[in-house]
């Protein structure tokens, strides 16, 4: 299947997103923990502070999906800062759905997004893989991707809402 | 010991600049620095910035022997998370070492939690490297989980030459 585009995510594009965060999620086996909403991807992407941006693969109505979908892949990323060496392009979500794997969407997309990153004055594209994640993994490093928790030791770390909280009241 | 913690200002990137270095050295990685003062001014103070900054300052009678009052800095930024929404990533926390022990650090990460609250973020992220183990205390204390441990989560990358290559693949428009 050659016939595919790629383009920037619109407002209309909310719950084609979100439905694809979910399958990804489901991949993942964290399904129930996604609490977000349309109405927050579009205030958070389309609004006056985006906090993401968004690129969706469409194929035209003949090839639309078994349950009629012509969205049928899309990456979320943002920019983020390394005080050494700059901005970033950092990947949050990669997906294209199970039946239109093998035809290159997937490479494209990953191309396009190395080429916002060039344009943009980015030095790197940083994203996150779980390590059980053999496939994903095999993917990135067969285009070059290097591994920097095996190979410097980065651990992520978060503090959730709550903690969050709790820190924040104890400033002087 | 008093101190502040406030936002920085552009004319704060000297300093900035500095304490990045010394960070750098600790984590035996100074040759990988290449951002300049100039760079920070012009990518955390621009319309669009990439990055916000606290800085911490003592007083005059309690400058280091260099002579300097800003002796600790935060620096973070917003992220997204397709599951949760908004997130503060804290992506540096720095005090000079004579001046740790006094609850600056705490201090300065207190205030990135109030403005991430403010910000409506669900959670605040953080990297650590796992031999750094005095850094690893200071955020399980204050309720850090490990998601690598967790999770299984790694940090990949494309960088330099292997990004260059992808993008010159690129579709055209």
């Amino acid at each position: 299947m050659s016939n595919f585009i790629l383009r920037k995510a619109e407002p209309k594009d909310v719950s084609d997103i979100l439905r694809l965060i979910k399958e990804l999620a489901k991949f993942e086996e964290m399904e129930e923990q996604v609490i977000l909403t349309e109405k927050e991807l579009l205030e958070d992407g389309f609004g006056d502070h985006p906090f993401y941006h968004c690129v969706v693969a469409e194929v035209p109505e003949d090839h639309q999906s078994s349950d009629g979908y012509t969205v049928i892949g899309f990456a979320m990323y943002y920019f983020t800062y390394d005080p050494w060496i700059g901005k970033l392009l950092y990947l949050e979500d990669f997906y294209v759905m199970k039946e239109f794997r093998g035809y290159g969407i997937g490479s494209d997309i990953l191309k396009l997004l190395s080429g916002t990153a060039v344009k943009t004055r980015c030095s790197s594209m940083h994203f996150i893989v779980a390590e059980w994640n053999k496939p994903s993994i095999e993917f990135y490093k067969r285009r070059g991707a290097s591994d920097l928790s095996d190979e410097e030791g980065w651990r992520l770390y978060a503090i959730e809402k709550d903690d969050l909280v709790k820190i924040s009241t104890k400033t002087r | 010991m008093h101190f502040k913690v406030r936002a920085a200002a552009k004319e704060d990137c000297k300093d900035i600049s500095r304490m990045i270095m010394e960070l750098a050295v600790y984590e035996n990685m100074a040759d990988q620095v290449k951002t300049s003062h100039e760079d920070l001014e012009r990518d955390g103070f621009s319309p669009n910035p990439f990055y916000e900054c606290l800085i911490a300052e003592v007083p005059d009678e309690h400058k280091t022997k260099d002579g300097y009052t800003v002796v600790g800095y935060a620096l973070y930024f917003y992220t997204y998370s397709t599951w949760k929404g908004r997130s503060v990533y804290m992506e540096d926390l720095y005090v000079m070492p004579d001046f740790r022990g006094k609850g600056i650090g705490t201090g300065l990460m207190a205030k990135v939690a109030q403005v991430g609250v403010e910000k409506q973020c669900v959670r605040l992220q953080l990297s650590v490297l796992e031999w750094n183990k005095p850094s690893l205390d200071f955020y399980i204390a204050k309720g850090a989980e490990d998601l690598t441990a967790k999770e299984g989560w790694h940090f990949l990358r494309f960088h330099g030459q292997t990004l260059d290559t992808l993008a010159k693949e690129a579709p055209k428009d």
